[in-house]
């Protein structure tokens, strides 16, 4: 999509354990610069603890997670631009939606005569303009989830990171949101790691989607999605690519393909 | 059918209509107790003639107390020896709660020593620093902050251990300097921590400044009920006493309570 095609992202041997237990027992992936790549795996295979490991925030046990080139545990202050919506909102509860934003603001390069806009825009796009003085606590699990999205999104990252992001929306709100962050990734040029339990948002959103066994995983299989943007939810080949992908992983996870697909 | 599911919503549903009731029954609890104290006050000043002064003499006795200026001169400066105690206490344990909670080298060398601190009882402390220091300001203030300072450290401390762990990934992955996070995240998660520790702190503070003033002290509020204590004019200590423990009361409510309201309004 965006023409270039340097790895960004490179993950090589990669293996986390806690205490003994593994988690991850080795997964080698690139992603290239403003690539959209969707994570598919079975809950509990180790999908979160990748994302924590490529922020920076969880030391890998074994392997290499290098960005921009740079092992990324040590990058210190080196480290990329990055948004994360973490799989819980992560709000601070003494903090209004707008005062969690502007904290994130004051740390990030984006001059303060912009964060107004920027934070009335987004919210308006995450359809949470109105609560933009409230409290966390007086907002719904999908609204604070909303308002990470938003948080993620403000600081004008490179590198973004999502965890489940719509996984607490209902369905009508859940597709606005899969069209507008098609078109924020399309305008920003970021490079997006999406997690997700829901295949067919994996097959609309991504360029690619690297599929994870079941845990500790290893990749099952990097998934190139064949269809041209713009995309249509509800295409048919869309839906074409999401039956081929559950045959695919039918075996591997071992489970019934029904219940993996949560079928929108 | 219809009873039995009725009957589940009044139990589920949070706090039912009982509430007026519930208050109610505070209120004629409260009376009760109040009633009966006064009762039994009554008794033993009848039977225990010359030890234990009737109320209404009492009363009297507060009333005088109320009016001279001795008693004001005294209260002052035991009010301003609670103050010093509680703010020393306060800010050194909490910064030790907060040292100890956040890092396990320091906990290691700082735990020992206040789980012997705890196990000191309170009186030692005063006795030492009185033996160590003489009966100066300085006795009193040296004991009371290391007999309440432990209590605090503890609280906070167990408070920073069970803090958001996702909150400072949080604020590490959108690089928020580590003096901003610790004012913007950690601190707001120790605000009921630390009002508990207030409270307790206060509780404790007053109680034993007033032990330090009997024992050690020319003046003050506690020096003053001895001192009426060795005259045998018992009217007095009750009535002093009185007053003073409803002051207290009326601080820890009023002050402590309010500042609770204001932190916690996030809460609703
Ligand atoms: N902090 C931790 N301490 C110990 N074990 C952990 C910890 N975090 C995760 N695990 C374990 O590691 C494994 C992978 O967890 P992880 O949260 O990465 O899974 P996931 O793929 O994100 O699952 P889900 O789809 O349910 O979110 C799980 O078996 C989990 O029990
Ligand atoms: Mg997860």
């Amino acid at each position: 999509m965006t023409g270039t095609s340097d790895t960004v992202l490179k993950v090589e041997g990669l293996q986390v354990s806690y205490g003994s237990i593994p988690a991850i027992s080795s997964l080698d992936f690139e992603i290239k610069r403003g690539e959209f790549v969707a994570i598919l795996g079975p809950s509990g295979c180790g999908k979160s603890s990748m994302l924590n490991v490529i922020s920076g925030l969880l030391p890998p046990t074994r392997g290499v997670v290098e960005v921009d080139s740079r092992p990324l545990y040590d990058a210190g202050r080196h480290a990329p631009k990055l948004g994360y919506v973490f799989q819980a909102h992560r709000l601070l509860p003494w903090r209004t939606v707008k005062q969690n934003l502007e904290l994130v603001l004051a740390a990030s390069d984006v001059p303060r005569d912009q964060w107004e806009d920027n934070i009335d825009r987004l919210l308006d796009i995450l359809h949470i303009g109105q609560f933009k003085n409230s409290w966390p606590m007086q907002l719904s699990g999908g609204q604070r989830q909303r308002v990470s999205i938003a948080r993620a999104l403000l600081v004008e990252p490179s590198y973004i990171l999502m965890d489940e992001p719509l996984s607490t929306l209902d369905e009508v709100t859940a597709r606005s949101l899969r069209q507008e962050l098609s078109g924020i990734w399309a305008r920003t040029g970021a490079t997006i790691v999406f997690v997700t339990h829901s295949i067919r948002e994996a097959v609309y959103l991504a360029d690619r989607i690297i599929i994870l066994t079941r845990g500790p995983s290893t990749v099952f299989e990097n998934y190139h999605v064949p269809i041209a943007r713009p995309r249509a939810y509800d295409d048919p080949r869309i839906a074409e690519v999401e039956a081929d992908i559950i045959r695919r992983v039918e075996h591997a996870w071992g489970l019934d393909p029904i219940k993996q697909s949560e079928v929108a | 059918m219809t009873l039995s599911t009725s009957m589940q919503a009044t139990t589920l549903s949070p706090r039912p209509k009982a509430g007026t009731m519930d208050r109610n029954i505070r209120i004629l609890g409260a009376i009760l107790a109040v009633a009966s104290l006064f009762a039994i006050w009554t008794t033993l000043s009848i039977t225990v003639r010359p030890w234990v002064p009737t109320p209404y003499d009492t009363v009297l006795a507060m009333g005088r107390h109320l009016t001279s200026q001795g008693f004001y001169a005294n209260l002052f400066l035991t009010l301003g020896r609670i103050a010093a105690a509680f703010l020393a206490a306060s800010v050194i344990g909490a910064a030790l709660g907060i040292a100890i909670g956040m890092n396990r080298k320091v906990e290691a060398f700082f735990q020992p020593l206040l789980a012997m601190a705890l196990a000191v009882p309170d009186p030692v402390f005063i006795i030492f620093a009185i033996l160590a220091l003489g009966t100066g300001e300085a006795a009193g203030f040296v004991a009371l902050t290391l007999a309440v300072a432990p209590f605090v450290s503890n609280i906070v401390r167990s408070s920073v251990q069970a803090r958001d762990k996702g909150l400072d990934e949080m604020t590490r992955i959108y690089r928020i300097p580590s003096d901003k996070a610790f004012w913007v995240s950690l601190v707001p998660q120790l605000v009921p921590a630390l009002l508990t520790a207030a409270r307790f702190s206060f509780a404790l503070s007053w109680k034993l400044v007033v032990v330090v003033e009997a024992i050690g002290q020319p003046d003050g509020i506690g020096a003053s009920i001895f001192h009426s204590f060795r005259l045998l004019r018992m009217r007095d200590v009750v009535a002093i006493a009185i007053l003073f423990i409803l002051l207290m009361q009326l601080l820890e409510k009023g002050v402590l309570g309010r500042l609770e309201k204001r932190l916690l309004r996030w809460r609703q």
